[in-house]
């Protein structure tokens, strides 16, 4: 008996082993396919709640929500400042639990609400996959181009930013006046580095093991050019080996994970009535605040729009739907009629269900996302694997043309806003400026 | 005549086209490094061993002030008479490419260098110090000549506007043509022993090491892009996510800013599409009554789903109220740089984008600048609006400051800050 029982008991030590055993794994993992991936023990200690997991998490919070191109800038953000980020961008992706943003931001605790709040994140989409294809070495030549993001880098900067006097207009009119010359300076440069970049995989065609690639690219002609270039994206090529082998292990030992964050929930107290102090606690950039009254207002003018649309539908279907009852009420309604009238009404119904659909689709944009590799290919050769460019173009021409409407559709709305206010001032005759 | 913006107002407005300025420094800086390591490629050099060459000196074309410097009242000044600085800039730079295009050596052409055809990199002859030390000199140019500025796709640009480009390239052809015509000539006879892309870049071959590292890495790429999260993984990780949801005292169905943002976008296209649908069929003919009734019944369609939109926009402005009480972003900036918004990615890791001319690439990289230039052009629009309209309407200003404003106002809304219109003030005793 007593010998079974501990054979029993030796059994269940042993699974419990083996359940920590892949925990363990799954956690390191985790933390090996991340980049810059914190020590697996602040994991386990931010279970406890131990406040010295906490500074690490924050930091790994930040790492993953500040956008790329601003690493420069955020580089200066003090660690308060990066979890008043944190906080913003994780209120703005609509998390769940008030608790996070009544953590200090001076990182003295806390930590196992900000492994809650990085589980969730986890959670959400194909988070390691993402940043693995973010932070991927790129030994290919991009499109030299400029991404909107880029354009428009986010305010962190404007965080920083110092209170001025006033301006005067003709400074605003002189940095536009630059702003154009400097994009112009862009597409010149631009038409340079394509010209280039197409010559140097014409050079080197054949020279690559890959076949489907066929040509080298800038980086790697380079690095033939300059030998510590080879060790250093060696050295890159491995660690980001390491880190796609850790993330498909990670894949192995996930659901693990997951049951031992619901452990890491239960041991959460229920949260208290904390809603309000929620609101209070964050400071209230005024930027942000004008930001998200924008998209009141554009909001605001759709809903206009909408509404005006449907008046005027509405007057067209009453009219014209009293005339086709005068016109064909006197005509026979046989059966013939009324199958007719069933078919013209499912087509109809098809064809407004397919516009409903195309911009429902559209939400996730068309266009490629994330970094190709540029592979010049003799003009109309087939079975090469990859996205031809006539078909970006051909998107990006639609992308144009749409947006240079909006743009035109709000420059219209001005001229006549000015307009109407120069109309209430007599006297004044305005000459247009001739259009080239 | 100077008109003043208050300070908060100034302060939005400046830090918005601050932050376009340096953006666009910053990807200039970064085109400028590629370009400095494209055209020294494409020079002579040695493959493998040589001790890496300087950017060659002068390559920095970069005249102008950094963006945040504040423009004197002679910068202002100079401003004007820009256009004619530039236009001039032209003058001298086309008589300059025409000698360029002249002094274009058929020396480039020479291959007649004996190598066996299974020689590696390695195998190249090592070329001399001399001709390293030359090569730091001597400058690409035929990049030059192919850039072309699509001139008429470009209306908004009016500094260059049917010009050919200026600034990289200008002043280096200058300086450096009669120089690189020595070049060619002298350099001719030592043509066996240099190194250049176009002659023997097609023995070049990557090292094995470096080799077996990246056959790895698109085999790992594949294989993660090839296995799928099992079931057992979503059902864990949305039992987690339920359990958290319920634990919060926030409502679930509550939207967040970025659903509120995307779907705002998608209303958008949605109004456009309804819009574009009724003018065509307001527009039709028809010539029988299955037409008049197809058209009626279109047109109610039409009509339900502008009501659906409608309260969908309604249900949005609710919820962004509720989001202007709470903490709040700098800028809306996250939707397209973090996988929650909803997208759904296939296919992670590199992928490739063919192209087959020169010609083609340039066109898309064009493109793709000028649909980031409308974004941005596109925001900058609603926020002038939003800072100079208010400010014209008060009238706050009189008489002529006004009229300046008025002016100003009308150039940057309406013009893109272009072209100005004229305002004659009619005496009413005339």
């Amino acid at each position: 008996m007593g010998r079974r029982r501990r054979r029993m008991d030796k059994e269940a030590s042993a699974r419990a082993g083996a359940g920590a055993r892949t925990l363990l794994d799954a956690i390191a993992a985790l933390s090996r396919s991340l980049p810059a991936g914190p020590n697996p023990e602040i994991f386990r200690r931010a279970k406890f709640d131990r406040p010295e997991a906490a500074p690490a998490l924050w930091q790994l919070l930040f790492r993953l929500l500040a956008p790329l191109q601003v690493d420069r800038a955020t580089a200066s953000l003090g660690p308060g400042a990066q979890a008043r980020w944190v906080k913003a961008v994780l209120c703005y992706l609509g998390y769940p639990r008030p608790a996070l943003a009544q953590l200090p931001e001076d990182g003295s605790h806390g930590s196992r609400e900000l492994l809650l709040t990085f589980s969730w994140l986890l959670a959400q989409g194909p988070l390691l996959e993402w940043l693995l294809a973010q932070t991927c070495v790129q030994l290919g030549d991009q499109v030299p181009t400029v991404e909107c993001e880029v354009l428009t880098s986010p305010g962190l900067a404007a965080i920083q930013m110092d209170a001025e006097g006033p301006v005067d207009l003709r400074r605003l009119q002189w940095l536009m006046g630059k702003l154009r010359f400097q994009w112009q300076r862009l597409i010149c440069s631009q038409q340079e580095q394509c010209a280039l970049l197409s010559k140097i995989h014409t050079y080197t065609h054949g020279c690559h093991s890959d076949r489907n690639l066929g040509h080298l690219s800038v980086t790697e002609t380079e690095m033939l050019r300059d030998p510590e270039g080879i060790h250093q994206q060696l050295r890159a090529l491995e660690q980001e080996n390491a880190r796609l082998e850790a993330a498909l292990e990670w894949r192995r030992y996930e659901p693990v994970f997951w049951q031992w964050m619901d452990t890491v929930l239960g041991a959460c107290p229920p949260e208290g009535p904390a809603a309000p102090m929620f609101r209070s606690r964050i400071p209230e950039h005024e930027c942000g605040k004008l930001e998200l009254a924008t998209l009141q207002e554009e909001l605001q003018t759709l809903q206009e729009e909408l509404q005006a649309l449907r008046e005027l539908l509405c007057e067209e279907v009453l009219s014209r739907r009293q005339a086709w009852e005068a016109q064909v009420g006197g005509l026979g309604r046989g059966p013939e009629w009324s199958a007719a009238r069933q078919t013209l009404q499912q087509n109809v119904d098809q064809e407004l269900l397919a516009l409903q659909q195309s911009w429902k689709q559209d939400r996730s944009p068309s266009l490629p996302q994330g970094p190709h590799r540029l592979v010049k290919i003799k003009a109309g050769s087939a079975g090469a694997k990859g996205l031809p460019v006539a078909e970006v173009i051909r998107l990006l021409r639609s992308q144009e043309a749409s947006l240079e409407a909006v743009l035109c559709k709000l420059q219209g709305q001005c001229q006549q806003e000015l307009a109407r206010l120069v109309g209430t001032v007599p006297g004044l005759i305005w000459i247009l400026p001739p259009r080239c | 005549m100077a008109v003043l913006l208050q300070a908060d107002c100034a302060r939005r407005l400046m830090a918005e086209l601050r932050g376009a300025l340096d953006a666009c420094a910053e990807r200039q800086r970064q085109l400028e490094q590629s370009l400095r390591v494209s055209r020294r490629l494409l020079q002579a050099w040695e493959p493998v061993g040589t001790t890496a060459l300087e950017p060659p000196p002068g390559s920095k074309t970069k005249k102008d002030p950094s963006p945040v410097s504040t423009p004197s009242p002679q910068d202002l000044k100079e401003l004007e008479l820009l256009t004619q600085a530039l236009e001039k800039a032209i003058r001298v730079r086309k008589g300059i490419s025409k000698t360029a295009e002249r002094g274009r050596t058929p020396s480039l052409k020479s291959g007649s260098i004996a190598l066996s055809p299974g020689t590696t990199a390695s195998a190249v002859p090592q070329s001399s110090n001399r001709v390293g030390h030359c090569s730091s000199r001597t400058r690409p140019t035929k990049g030059i000549h192919q850039t072309k500025v699509p001139a008429k796709s470009h209306p908004e640009l009016p500094l260059v506007r049917n010009r050919p480009p200026v600034g990289i390239g200008a002043q280096a052809t200058r300086l450096e043509s009669n120089h690189r015509e020595q070049m060619t000539l002298s350099g001719y006879p030592h043509a066996a022993e240099t190194f250049t892309l176009k002659e023997k870049g097609i023995l070049l071959r990557l090292p094995m090491a470096f080799r077996k590292a990246a056959f790895q890495n698109s085999c790992l790429w594949t294989h993660l892009n090839s296995t799928q999260t099992n079931d057992a993984t979503n059902a864990a990780k949305n039992q987690f996510l339920q359990k958290m949801q319920m634990s919060s005292s926030i409502s679930s169905s509550r939207f967040s800013a970025v659903d509120v943002e995307m779907e705002a976008q998608c209303l958008q296209k949605a109004c456009a599409l309804l819009r574009l649908r009724m003018q065509e069929e307001l527009s039709a003919a028809p010539i029988d009554w299955m037409q008049e009734y197809r058209c009626l019944l279109t047109l109610e369609g039409l009509q339900a789903m502008a009501g659906q939109c409608l309260r969908k926009v309604q249900e949005l402005c609710t919820a962004l109220t509720e989001q202007l009480t709470g903490p709040c972003l700098m800028r809306r900036p996250l939707k397209t740089s973090f996988p929650c918004g909803g997208r759904v990615c296939t296919s992670w890791g590199p992928q490739l984008l063919l192209y087959s001319s020169t010609q083609e690439l340039q066109t898309l990289a064009t493109l793709r600048l000028r649909v980031a230039m409308l974004k941005e052009r596109i925001h900058l629009e609603k926020v002038l609006m939003a800072e100079l309209l208010p400010m014209v309407s008060t009238q706050e200003l009189q008489g002529e400051p006004w009229l300046a404003l008025c002016r100003a106002t009308h150039s940057l809304l309406c013009e893109g800050g272009e072209r100005f219109l004229t305002i004659l003030h009619e005496d009413p005793a005339d």
